[in-house]
């Protein structure tokens, strides 16, 4: 018997160091490749630790606009504080936009907040959440399977976590292994993002030619756009989310006037009608953005969300950004969809949602693609447009 | 719990600690075994455990009524007893709304709308698996085979064993059952050789996942595919289910063989097989075998060979899974089986088979891989009509194929794949004991692949095997 039990116990051993070498095997492949929570997440995970920042060092009152990409695009937090400064009122606003996440991730991240801001004793005076139909469908969530755990895993609290493992111990561990062994960073994750790259090609980049002289001309802007940024900004070279710049981006008046020839040749090739198509197809792709077929998950998590959000803003509603018509057209159905889950949300939130996808102050030209405003005209109208839209809850 | 998963690893480690560490008597072992594999059932559907357990223990004592039973009658009697309830559990969990739902199409053949009450029971997982096993134990106590053996705890351990309890193999009862009788002390060779095999199941798994996604381009289109994504996907579902099955089992035994028990193998080399009858002595050998020996033999074997190889196949297709495209592959295999044989009868293949040409053996090999990925059409398709839709485009020259580098990329891959399980299975099998001796070597490398598995992998990680 103690023959026995050396055995077992060289068995024992030999698994727990095997894998810890395989793990650590793991962990030195990924960082080599930068395939971290970083990689995944930076612009997340430098706001949430943006937030505690912000929290302690902004006495202001706080407005915050929270959404998609199209939020982190299309809203500048400083020159919102300007508009409401120029009309008398003293806030202080900040961008927490954040591409890649579907509604579901959204509510997590949206308990982490509420967790800092009642941690300590902050509130918002205004919070504005944005509702991006398009990240809220089925084919949207069917995209971001491979990222699931993986975002749950950063997203998530430590008491979450063990939630999780307690009510469902293989999704639970898993979620588990990844956050504390593997920086956040799945098997799933690391195949599809940073593996997969040579064996996919959308649809769309088969079936449409793209002009070689403007994708030339585009490398060559962005050849010279990078350096010049950081030359101009050199304190905002290594963040995502850059605390200096409240989660936005420069404005267009800080830029020199070659960075903003240079955006501006940039934005006007990257409307060439073959880019545009290639972008909406992606959407559709991607996105499901004409039909708007909706995931009943994502809309749940929606709702749960903002509920989430309530307890800490003094006003509080839904947004739907503007949308470029010209190339985004949903019938009838899908509209009609739109409408029935917007009713859903204001009925059962009881927050109001403002639709803000066709407004006067933003053109179709004022795009970067089919979905994104661009960071020059884009950008400063609609943030103009919100702070005079909301000034009466801002300026005494 | 799927074993490439942090809940197996952990639930492994725990079972090694108390099993091997802690418990030193042999029945605490056993009741151990008995309970960590509950738990490993429990896992998936707490709730299926007495169906389990019950089918056991009426196996058990039917077992014990018919070496005990006075006349061949109630000999026979108790026989039926128990292939009628492990065929009936079969048949109400996994066959019933097949049956109805056939049925109620058939109807309307004659102009006779039905509508028939499904059941729409979940499927317990393994369900296939274990009743055949228990099964076979009540034939071979039936034919005399083995000997029935006393102990409860003993039978219902070995069925529920958890290494192999949800996709197999399926294990004769003559091969567990005496090392939960005498439980197996384990040996660090064997150990040694459970690790290499669990590493070898773990990196197909891996690649099965990774094959799915070619798969599926075929086999979930929406509109038409090219002559070469067609075939691309034929061959990668023929590298997903093997690395997924094959995989699956190696893990099985490997985890068995860590903590000592032996379980045969279930695969050798399936691909490499040069006619169907040999394919079949290569691809999941416990179900091949248990159908021949349960089945095809109880009909007569080859007296009346078409017919018998043609229930056979067509049952072993139906095993599978309750669809006609089951149907359908069971029956194409049953077909190609005998047409080798009669093929076989004739002069001149016979002639031929004997010459032991390599352009003879690799003709053949070509015939039967080509005639195994037409299976897996049929075994992977939606639907028949689906089925005969691929096969339509498989051999359809539609002018060139849209070889961009992208598709032809994916090809390459989807064979490099392939055939890397096949030379890997072939090294563990050839050289996989001496392979061991080399620690230097051994040890970095199963750490190393272990690594690549935990650094790439798929969002759809289920086991196919499962569902059957």
């Amino acid at each position: 018997m103690p023959g026995q039990r050396q055995i077992f116990l060289r068995i024992f051993l030999t698994i727990l160091i095997g894998m810890a070498a395989a793990m650590g095997l793991v962990r030195g492949f990924t960082e080599a490749m930068g395939a971290d929570s970083q990689a995944l997440l930076g612009r997340v995970l430098e706001g949430q630790q943006g937030l505690k920042r912000l929290l302690v060092e902004d006495e202001d009152e706080l407005v915050m606009v929270y959404g998609s990409s199209m939020t982190d695009a299309g809203f500048s937090p400083r020159q919102f504080d300007q508009h409401i400064a120029a009309m008398g009122g003293d806030v202080s606003a900040w961008n927490f936009g954040f591409g890649g996440l579907n509604p579901m991730f959204q509510e997590f991240l949206a308990r982490r907040i509420v967790d800092d801001f009642n941690a300590h004793d902050r509130r918002l005076k205004l919070l504005l959440i944005e509702f991006n139909p398009f990240q809220t469908t089925k084919t949207r969530r069917n995209g971001a399977k491979a990222i699931e755990e993986p975002y749950m895993s950063l997203l998530l609290n430590g008491e979450e976590i063990f939630d999780k493992v307690v009510e469902d111990p293989e999704s639970g561990l898993r979620i588990a292994e990844i956050r504390y062994l593997r920086d956040g960073v799945s098997a799933e994750a690391i195949t599809t993002y940073f593996f997969a790259e040579p064996f996919q090609e959308s649809s769309a980049d088969a079936s449409i030619e793209k002009d070689a002289a403007i994708e030339e001309r585009i490398n060559e802007l962005f050849a010279a756009y990078f350096p010049k940024h950081e030359q101009e900004f050199p304190n905002f070279a290594d963040c995502d989310w850059c605390y200096d710049w409240k989660g936005g981006s420069a404005l267009a008046s800080e830029r020199s006037a070659e960075l903003t020839a240079i955006l501006a040749e940039y934005y006007s090739l990257a409307q060439a009608d073959y880019r545009m198509q290639l972008d909406r197809l992606e959407r559709i792709e991607t996105s499901d953005i004409i039909d708007l077929d909706f995931d009943e998950d994502l809309v749940v998590a929606f709702i749960e969300m903002v509920r989430v959000f309530k307890p800490i803003a003094d006003n509080i509603e839904v947004i739907l950004l503007p949308k470029n018509d010209d190339w985004i057209q949903n019938p009838p159905e899908a509209v009609q969809r739109l409408q029935d889950v917007i009713a859903r949300i204001e009925r059962e939130t009881g927050v109001r949602v403002r639709d803000f996808q066709k407004i006067d102050a933003v053109s179709n030209d004022m795009f970067s693609d089919t979905t994104h405003l661009n960071g020059r005209e884009g950008r400063e109208a609609f943030t103009r447009f919100l702070a005079e839209e909301y000034a009466h809850l801002l300026v005494n | 719990m799927v074993f490439n998963t942090p809940i197996f690893f952990v639930f492994f480690v725990v079972f090694l600690l108390i099993y091997g560490l802690i418990l030193v008597q042999n029945r605490p072992r056993l009741y151990f075994i008995l309970v960590a594999s509950l738990v490993f059932y429990g896992a998936w559907n707490y709730r299926f455990i007495p169906l389990l357990v019950g089918s056991s223990v009426i196996d058990y004592y039917l077992a014990l009524a018919i070496a005990g039973a006075a006349t061949a009658q109630r000999k026979k009697l108790y026989l039926a007893l128990s292939v009628a309830m492990n065929l009936g559990i079969l048949g109400v969990f996994k066959y019933a709304d097949f049956a109805l739902e056939s049925t109620a199409s058939f109807l309307t053949l004659f102009g006779i709308e039905a509508t028939l009450p499904t059941l729409a029971w979940v499927l317990p997982v393994g369900i296939s698996f274990y009743t055949f096993q228990s099964m076979s134990y009540t034939i071979d106590v039936y034919r005399g085979d083995m000997e029935p053996r006393k102990g409860l705890v003993h039978f219902t351990t070995a069925l529920a064993f958890f290494p192999q309890l949800v996709a197999g193999p399926i294990l004769r009862a003559r091969q567990i059952l005496p090392q939960f009788h005498e439980l197996p002390v384990p040996t660090w060779e064997g150990a040694r050789h459970g690790f290499l095999l669990f590493t070898s199941g773990i990196v197909k798994k891996t690649f099965a996942d990774l094959l799915a996604g070619p798969a599926a381009v075929l086999f979930e289109a929406d509109g038409p595919v090219s002559l070469l994504e067609a075939w691309t996907g034929v061959l990668a579902f023929a590298g997903q289910i093997y690395g997924d099955f094959a995989g699956y089992t190696d893990m099985a035994i490997g985890a068995a063989l860590i903590i000592g028990f032996k379980i045969p193998r279930n695969f050798n080399l399936p691909y490499f097989a040069v006619s169907p009858v040999d394919f079949w002595r290569r691809w999941h050998i416990s179900l091949s075998t248990w159908l021949r020996d349960y089945l095809y033999i109880s009909l007569g074997g080859r007296n009346q060979r078409l017919r018998n190889v043609m229930i056979t196949m067509l049952l072993g297709g139906l095993w599978h899974g309750a669809a006609w495209t089951f149907v359908a592959w069971g029956f194409f295999h049953g077909i190609i089986i005998t047409a080798t044989h009669w093929l076989g009868q004739l002069k001149v293949f016979a002639t031929f088979n004997k010459s032991g040409s390599k352009l003879m053996t690799v003709l053949k090999w070509a015939i039967t891989f080509y005639l195994v990925l037409i299976g897996w059409v049929l075994f992977r398709a939606h639907s028949i009509e689906s089925a005969f839709e691929i096969i339509g485009n498989l051999h359809t020259f539609s002018g060139l194929p849209e070889a961009s580098s992208v598709a032809i990329r994916v090809t390459a891959a989807t064979l490099v794949t392939l055939i890397y399980m096949h030379l890997q299975d072939w090294f563990v099998i050839a050289r996989g004991e001496a392979f061991e001796q080399k620690k230097w070597i051994f040890w970095p490398v199963l750490v190393l692949l272990q690594a690549i598995c935990l650094l790439v992998g798929a969002p759809s990680s289920e086991f196919i095997y499962f569902q059957f």
